[in-house]
């Protein structure tokens, strides 16, 4: 397997599996902040606001990959 | 009072006329411009203009003269002004004339009254029986619209096909396809090369290297100038550092509608005034519930000023012919070195330099703590150090995957009706607007709150772990 044929099945792939860490990541987060939630309305603003910034930070690992594909599709 | 209704009717007709006439020129004119020759479209959309104001100054001198003010000095002094106007115009005309491609000029001049002519056949098209026959009756009605818009389909295709020069320079611009593209024929692509020299001149050898870069993503306002001007020094330097163009045009914008704004300030906020001050207020209020009110405000000019300049900076590029600064790396790694050494400062100033190197320990304050001192010291440097690069990698990252999103998406509509070489499709990527408008504001947020949190973590009270009695000391002092 030569470099292009490396690049070009492993650059979507890779994108594709950090997507699935990512996704289970935020779903995790998503689960517990309902749950939290759901068990204290009234917090409903903290909450959210946590959640979105721990959600970034997993979301960032797909945006790695994502940035890493471009870096290198040029090689392809 | 029959004469006065008759009038009246005509000026409505004439205003839309004028209506009608300015939306399509300005549409044709920027279709022209991307998809044919800049210059083109500049020429179409100044010969829209002078036809536009010509017939506005047409109004001008007849409606003293038919009117009510027919007679009186002040309507001959109309018509003398309006007169003197199209003396100018005549001269402006023959300027244009010499200066822009003629054709594009006089198709342009033609339009309006095209509209007039087109307008007058529809009234008396709708006040037919056959009309009402046709729309009356539901089925009807559809067949007549589908067989319609088939008929201008096929007539576009053949239009474009017979050698009219956009069309494959146009696929190539809107969309980058153009090498996969099945030539339409000899004739279209002699044509390509021809107009497209000086705009197209990267999408004539759409192998190069250099094209690469330009090819993706929408076209914008600065690479049409630099399309229509290829040779000229201000042109090559706008593209030069169109992100840093497009970023200091943003920074102005803003700085207009803060200046307007704040000009004249009411006690009671109305207008624009009241829209900046909700926004600031509500800023305002957000991140003083983040840091916390005692040490928050110092920071809300930084961080709302963030916050607005990346959520403008995240939504230029959905407007048509503007680009995204935020989607080029260079702009979120300069944001990101700027939050960095902010917030270092934040931290020298707040704790000095040894409370600084305390942090950068881990606040040892015990045997084990001062045990662990030597591996904290690089996790946290390392730490301090990868927190620019995920700011600017997250904020690049998903600004450019959405605007890259957009742009397939928009190339998938053309490309799923490639039996006919027009630079038309189907708008699939309009379903991604909203997803677009959520992601700007959402990394916009993250940014800003990230940063926030940033800065509380250097502030002096809270980098303890200690929480339970630290927490008490500070709600007793």
């Amino acid at each position: 397997m030569d470099l292009h044929a490396a690049l070009s099945l492993g650059l979507p792939l890779g994108i594709g599996v950090a997507a699935i860490g990512s996704g289970i990541g935020l779903g995790l987060i998503g689960q517990g902040a309902m749950q939290a939630i759901g068990r204290q309305p009234e917090a409903t603003a903290k909450i959210q606001l946590a959640m979105i910034i721990i959600a970034a930070l997993a979301e960032a690992l797909t945006i790695y990959a994502f940035v890493t594909m471009f870096l290198l599709k040029g090689k392809i | 009072m029959r004469g006065r209704a008759v009038t009246d009717m005509g000026l409505e007709f004439l205003a839309r006329v004028r209506n009608t006439s300015t939306w399509l020129g300005g549409v044709i004119a920027l279709m022209a411009a991307t998809y044919a020759h800049p210059l083109a479209g500049l020429a179409f959309g100044a010969g829209v203009l002078w036809s536009l104001v010509n017939l506005q100054l047409l109004e001008r001198a007849i409606v003293p003269l038919f009117g009510p003010a027919r007679g009186t000095p002040e309507g001959t002094r109309r018509i003398g002004i309006a007169l003197l106007g199209m003396l100018f115009l005549f001269a402006a005309g023959a300027v244009l004339l010499a200066l822009l491609s003629p054709t594009a000029l006089v198709s342009g001049f033609m339009l309006p009254l095209a509209v007039i002519v087109v307008k007058a056949a529809t009234r008396i098209l709708l006040d037919s029986r056959a009309w009402s026959g046709i729309v009356n009756h539901r089925w009807r009605a559809g067949v007549a619209a589908l067989a319609l818009a088939i008929v201008t389909w096929f007539a576009l295709g053949a239009l474009t096909n017979a050698g009219s020069q956009p069309a494959e320079h146009g696929a190539a611009q809107g969309t980058g396809h153009a090498t996969t593209a099945p030539a339409p024929g000899e004739g279209a692509g002699h044509a390509t090369v021809a107009p497209g020299e000086g705009a197209g001149h990267a999408t004539a050898e759409p192998e190069g290297e250099a094209s690469e870069e330009k090819e993706e993503g929408f076209t914008n306002i600065i690479a049409l100038l630099a399309g229509a001007f290829p040779h000229a020094a201000w042109a090559h330097f706008l593209e030069h550092y169109e992100i840093l163009v497009f970023s200091l045009l943003i920074a102005l914008i803003l700085l207009v509608v803060a200046f307007l704004a704040s000009r004249n300030p009411q006690l009671i906020p109305s207008g624009l005034q009241n829209g900046v001050e909700m926004v600031v207020e509500g800023l305002s209020g957000f991140f003083i519930s983040i840091i916390g009110p005692k040490q928050g405000p110092r920071f809300v000019p930084f961080l709302g000023t963030l916050f607005i300049y990346i959520l403008s900076m995240n939504l230029f590029g959905l407007i048509p012919f503007m680009h995204s600064p935020t989607a080029s790396l260079n702009v979120t790694v300069a944001l990101a070195l700027t939050v960095f050494v902010y917030v270092q400062f934040i931290g020298f100033k707040e704790l000095g330099p040894l409370g600084w190197l305390d942090h950068m320990l881990g606040s040892p304050r015990d045997l084990t703590g001062w045990l662990l001192a030597p591996i904290m010291l690089p996790i946290h440097i390392l730490g301090e150090l990868a927190k620019p690069i995920s700011l600017s990698c997250r904020l690049f990252g998903n600004i450019f995957g959405e605007d890259m999103l957009l742009v397939a998406f928009a190339s998938l509509g053309v490309t799923m009706l490639p039996f006919q070489q027009i630079p038309f499709g189907i708008p699939m990527h309009a379903l991604f607007f909203p997803l677009a408008l959520l992601g700007s504001a959402l990394q916009a947020m993250v940014f800003t709150v990230l940063t926030s949190i940033y800065i509380l973590l250097m502030l002096p009270h809270e980098h303890h772990d200690e929480h339970g009695h630290e927490a008490g000391a500070q709600h007793a002092h």
